[in-house]
């Protein structure tokens, strides 16, 4: 998306950043913004995702902004 | 593919064998045991097993797309102690692995243990000599162990797919290491599984498939349809990713069990039809997690799932797949599959 001049931001668990970051640099775009919640994400409750997902918004919210810059 | 791509590196290394398996170790560059060093010369040897250029792309392997050229495999063949014979073959499954179907992307970076299970059909098994029948996919025999192990080199060397790293694999499984075995066509009382996907029976195939594990069944069962509800038994448990998104389960049935089915007369479809029916398992033994992951994956194929709900193990009874190999005995093999993913079978040339 990026490179299609969109903004774009992935999202992952922290179990899956070096994940993430390791692909990102391999097809050519180290600079992929990538937000991270905490990992394990499938036990938390509804409450709980709910404040990661508040979290998370600002999060991909400053990531875009930033690109933008 | 047969586009032309770099010249893979070379570095000097003093000529002790000791010294360079350390370096392997220290750069990640093996499978934690030791290697061969594939020299220029022992590069150049493995490269005349196949007819096709040095340079030529055979793929991209996922999660790293690093580019897959006949020469890096021919590095990793050598690494994994093949002889030049077994070139094409490796080739061969290197194509199907990175086949959309199969998934490789999924495999190669997720949290299961799930292995690249290759499996070897026509004459090139016997001219090679890979193992179809006593401990097929254990140790011992040299082609079964090299291919497999070449093939994981080839994914985590090119494919970048490192344990801890892009590998995120909560255990693995040994099949990690290699898993590689022929088809035993003489004892298969049906058609073998390259002529079931479509290929002529005197052609060679490789077939990868997204293997989770291995699950042994020893049962003295002399009747079709009790060794069919004791399979389909063992086949069916709610922690899989086979129920959960609708799988391709895969058996390797020993001689033994194939005959009890075909003396019952039964086809190769009939059995998969018996054991897809006797698989089907009540959604509600899936836990409310996994309940919601079925949902999400297959309600456009099922409709609305219940706790009543009687899951197939996989879309249609044409998806559970079986070979025939092993030595004599009551024994066959349950290897259930990721999930998400279908094998692929490519044709073997020189």
């Amino acid at each position: 998306m990026t490179k299609r001049g969109k903004a774009g931001v992935a999202v992952c668990s922290t179990a899956f950043e070096t994940l993430g970051r390791a692909q990102a640099r391999a097809l050519g775009n180290a600079g992929l913004p990538i937000a991270v919640i905490p990992h394990p994400f499938g036990s938390r409750t509804r409450d709980e995702v709910r404040e990661i997902a508040e979290k998370c918004a600002e999060q991909i919210a400053s990531l875009v902004s930033r690109g933008a810059e | 593919m047969s586009t032309a791509s770099d010249a893979a590196a070379t570095f000097e290394a003093p000529d002790d064998l000791e010294t360079i398996n350390r370096l392997y170790r220290e750069r990640r560059w093996g499978d934690g045991l030791p290697i061969i060093p594939p020299t220029a010369e022992r590069v150049a040897r493995m490269l005349r097993g196949t007819r096709r250029a040095r340079h030529d792309l055979v793929a991209n392997i996922a999660p790293g797309y690093g580019a897959a050229t006949v020469e890096r495999i021919a590095i990793n063949a050598v690494l994994a102690g093949c002889e030049p014979d077994y070139l094409p073959l490796l080739i061969a499954a290197t194509e199907a692995a990175v086949e959309p179907q199969f998934n490789l992307q999924g495999m190669q970076a997720t949290t299961n243990p799930v292995a690249v299970w290759v499996v070897i059909n026509g004459p090139i098994a016997q001219r090679l000599g890979v193992n179809a029948t006593f401990n097929c996919i254990g140790q011992g025999t040299w082609a079964n162990a090299t291919i497999g192990r070449a093939l994981r080199l080839v994914l985590q060397n090119i494919g970048g797919a490192l344990p801890g790293e892009m590998d995120r694999a909560t255990h693995g499984q040994p099949a990690k290491y290699t898993f590689c075995c022929a088809e035993n066509e003489e004892a298969n009382p049906w058609e073998p599984l390259h002529v079931e996907r479509g290929f002529a029976r005197g052609s060679s195939t490789a077939t990868v498939v997204g293997a989770e594990g291995t699950m042994n069944m020893n049962t003295h069962a002399k009747d079709a349809a009790e060794l069919a509800r004791v399979i389909a038994e063992t086949m069916t448990h709610p922690p899989s990713n086979e129920y959960v998104h609708g799988g391709e389960p895969w058996l390797i049935l020993s001689s033994e069990h194939a005959d009890i089915f075909k003396r019952a007369g039964w086809s190769k479809m009939d059995v998969k039809r018996e054991l897809w029916e006797h698989s089907k398992m009540r959604a509600g033994r899936l836990s409310a997690k996994e309940m919601e992951r079925a949902r999400a994956s297959r309600t456009e194929e099922l409709g609305e799932l219940t706790a009543d709900t009687l899951l197939p193990i996989s879309p249609n009874p044409e998806n559970v797949q079986f070979i025939v190999a092993g030595g004599p005995g009551t024994h066959s093999v349950y290897v259930p599959c990721f999930g998400n993913t279908r094998a692929v079978t490519r044709p073997i040339r020189d």
